[in-house]
């Protein structure tokens, strides 16, 4: 997780597919040859995006859905907190004290 | 608000990958019309203009999208935490649980050992009798007759060692068996268990009761054995009891 980290902040700056389609065009402006490469490039781009967002974990429910889940979990772990705590803390037996 | 409701039911993937589609279909459509222009010198009817417009608008939701996903990849994090955590807590909440019912279980067993001890106390003090009251009845057995008849006993003389058929009656055997006055001669063991009483093989049946056995048991010089003393001398054999429970009890006193 920590090595993933990394690589989606370095990635989510570039995300826009807006250059590639403007060198497209530029070298069709200039009716290059090299369109056939940034036409493959853009292509890559986006199967690499597709590759990229079927690998990124967490996105599978919406942000509100998510939101309500973590939200349970957080209940979870403090109703779970608060029994054990509860029963730990609990003095079964009241016990004489010796006079 | 139909398409912004249905947005915030998809996931984000979904999105993710649905405006990318749309990214690659206006693109592609983009890039085709602007060569089919190029090559058949055609006036644009800014219908790529429309097409750039829409483009621009795919990407820029595409970004924000790709900044949602990240964050919910962080919000994932903490998820995956806080699971952790659960699983850890529940252990722990079954471990107590398993702790508690063994503490149940060995206090339950307290209790009804407690109880059944209690019965036993409450038992013994509403059947009390005074150890003094004992001692002196054992004191009176041994003293009399108790163990054998004296040596000039004939028929018809009332000492005779204990139990006599009459204590026997008036005890707790007597009373479970229902003994009648008259025996129970003539039923069959079955029929007498199924009645309540003891079948004759298992009355109490003592050489004393028959005149010819009781002759027959008694040693030649059994009165001398065991020195027996004649009747009437009970009551100094009481006094002597009293006399040795007091001397009993002050030796055992002088013992501690």
């Amino acid at each position: 997780m920590a090595a993933v980290q990394p690589q989606l902040e370095k990635e989510s700056g570039d995300d826009s597919l807006l250059p590639l389609v403007h060198d497209i065009i530029k070298c069709m402006d200039k009716d290059s040859q090299d369109v056939h490469q940034e036409l493959a490039k853009l292509k890559t781009k986006i199967q690499e995006a597709r590759e990229q967002i079927s690998n990124m974990p967490g996105i599978d429910s919406s942000p509100v859905e998510q939101q309500q889940q973590l939200g349970m979990l957080r209940d979870q772990v403090r109703n779970k907190n608060q029994l054990l705590h509860k029963y730990k803390g609990l003095c079964m037996f009241d016990v004489p004290k010796a006079s | 608000r139909e398409t912004m409701s249905t947005a915030a039911e998809k996931s984000t993937k979904e999105r993710l990958l649905s405006v990318l589609d749309d990214l690659e279909v206006l693109s592609r459509e983009l890039i085709e019309m602007l060569a089919l222009s190029r090559s058949q010198k055609l006036p644009q009817a800014g219908e790529d203009t429309q097409i750039l417009e829409l483009l621009v608008q795919r990407d820029r939701e595409f970004q924000e999208l790709m900044d949602v996903a990240q964050q919910q990849g962080k919000v994932h994090q903490e998820m995956q935490l806080l699971e952790k955590e659960v699983e850890k807590r529940d252990s722990d909440i079954q471990q107590l649980q398993k702790q508690l019912k063994e503490a149940e279980h060995i206090l339950a067993t307290a209790v009804y050992q407690a109880k059944e001890k209690l019965k036993s106390i409450d038992k013994a003090r509403k059947g009390s009798i005074s150890s003094e009251e004992i001692i002196k009845y054992a004191h009176r057995i041994s003293a009399s007759n108790a163990v054998c008849a004296p040596l000039n006993w004939v028929p018809g003389d009332p000492r005779r060692p204990y139990p006599t058929d009459l204590e026997m009656r008036s005890g707790m055997l007597g009373h479970m068996a229902n003994l009648p006055t008259n025996g129970v001669n003539g039923h069959l063991p079955g029929d007498a268990l199924a009645a309540g009483r003891l079948p004759e093989v298992l009355t109490p049946h003592y050489p004393f009761q028959s005149m010819d056995v009781s002759v027959g048991m008694l040693p030649p010089h059994h009165g001398n054995d065991f020195g027996l003393e004649p009747p009437g001398h009970n009551k100094e054999n009481e006094d002597d009891v009293e006399a040795m429970s007091t001397d009993s009890s002050s030796s055992s006193s002088d013992s501690d």
